[in-house]
């Protein structure tokens, strides 16, 4: 029964909940909490698969006299479940290092091309007309690029709102939670996966970054920076998914920071309900009863 | 005396400007600054190459270097990579915001507005 019920909640988590959660609003007024709670899905997920495999590998061999058929499906399983494991570390590390080369060959690239700023060191700017913002993470050594364009297209306190966005990109290391949604994504078999996860945090941190330099900049420069920015023409080569700058704008209109505590408190109980339940209602009295029949 | 970085970057302008190959001494010329030593300069080719932003060739007993890509071909890399829309990069740089439509631009410019209005009356 626990083998099969771990499973189900593992699937649950993977699919319908996440797919539910994504279309809530609510996540959006508490973006760091909410970061947490889709990792914490992530996680509750690969803990309970993982525990379903375990615990069938475990039942398929818990008589007195396993057959040996039972024996051999045993290893089967926890040999496709190291796999699984593997594979997700191996591509993982892969994913990270081509990451951090494309990075590398990208910061000398505007290192030779951008010229310095004079009073930020980190920031370049490119001599460029098109409008572009956007940070090169690496610690210690990060670069903030911006164009001519942006500018030009800017004024001064727009302009350090949107540096001091980024520079909040940077500070936080919201490259490595897009990261490690990145793997999750990639780690998934194509029929559990959902790319809600990925999507959701990429909205969170940019609502993260835009509350830092809010605190800096007040509300009006960064909404000015945010629409004059999305609203560039560019080459149409250049359109994204827009309905980001909407949301980022609709947080700064609406402030309502008892609603942004309850959303946040929300997103932290449900976390903890996904992490501790399943492991204390089903992980933990398998684990005991396997420990009283092997003793 | 201008730190590496700086340095390098007026090399590779030297090196996208000229039409062949350069010389160490060549390069040193182009630059124009009396205080900078031939080794000074030797060294921030050295350090380009292994960048892998300058080739070298032999020629006679010296060294020619030469960029290897443009300075259109470099920042056109860098502009598609910055422009980029597809998701697959996203953690590899973090962008500020995404070029939108123009009736969704039309809507933001309201809420903007209201935002406005409101800091004013704060």
């Amino acid at each position: 029964m626990t083998p099969f019920l771990l499973g189900l909640i593992g699937l649950a988590l993977a699919l319908p909940v996440p797919a539910l959660l994504a279309r809530a609003r609510w996540t959006l007024r508490s973006p760091g909490a909410a970061i947490v709670l889709w990792q914490s899905l992530a996680l509750a997920a690969i803990l309970a698969m993982s525990g379903a495999g375990l615990a069938t590998a475990l039942w398929l061999v818990s008589g007195d006299h396993p057959s040996e058929w039972k024996v051999a499906l045993h290893a089967a399983v926890l040999g496709f479940g190291v796999l699984v494991w593997a594979r997700f570390w191996w591509s993982a590390w892969h994913s990270w290092r081509d990451t951090l080369a494309g990075r590398d060959r990208h910061r000398r690239l505007v290192d030779l091309l951008g010229e310095p700023h004079g009073l930020a060191p980190a920031v370049r700017i490119l001599a460029e007309e098109t409008p572009v913002a956007y940070c090169i993470p690496k610690r210690g050594d990060n670069r903030l690029v911006v164009s001519r364009g942006t500018i030009e297209t800017l004024g001064d306190s727009s302009l350090d709102a949107v540096l001091e966005h980024e520079r909040a990109h940077v500070r936080a290391r919201h490259d490595l939670v897009l990261e490690g949604f990145t793997f999750l994504h990639r780690a998934f078999p194509r029929v559990l996966r959902t790319d809600a996860p990925l999507r959701q945090s990429q909205v969170m941190v940019e609502l993260l970054a835009d509350d830092a330099a809010r605190r800096r900049t007040g509300d009006a420069a960064l909404a000015r920076a945010i629409v004059a920015l999305a609203g560039s023409s560019t080459p149409a080569g250049a359109l994204g998914a827009g309905s980001e700058a909407a949301v980022r704008l609709e947080r700064i209109r609406r402030r309502d920071p008892r609603g942004d505590r309850l959303a946040a408190l929300a997103c932290y109980l449900i976390s903890a309900v996904v992490l501790v339940v399943p492991t204390v209602l089903l992980a933990i009295p398998w684990m005991l009863h396997a420990w009283s029949e092997l003793t | 005396m201008p730190n590496l970085g700086e340095l390098e970057r007026s090399v590779m302008n030297v090196l996208w400007d000229a039409a062949d190959p350069l010389s160490v001494r060549e390069v040193q010329d182009a630059l124009g600054d009396r205080d900078l030593a031939y080794t000074t300069v030797m060294t921030v080719l050295d350090r380009l190459g292994g960048k892998d932003m300058v080739d070298r060739e032999r020629d006679g007993r010296a060294f020619r270097y030469v960029a290897r890509m443009t300075r259109d071909a470099a920042t056109s890399e860098v502009l598609h990579a910055a422009l980029d829309a597809s998701g697959d990069r996203t953690s590899a740089l973090l962008h500020f915001a995404r070029t939108v439509d123009p009736s969704e631009a039309a809507a933001l410019r309201a809420v903007l507005a209201e935002i406005e209005a409101a800091d004013d009356s704060a």
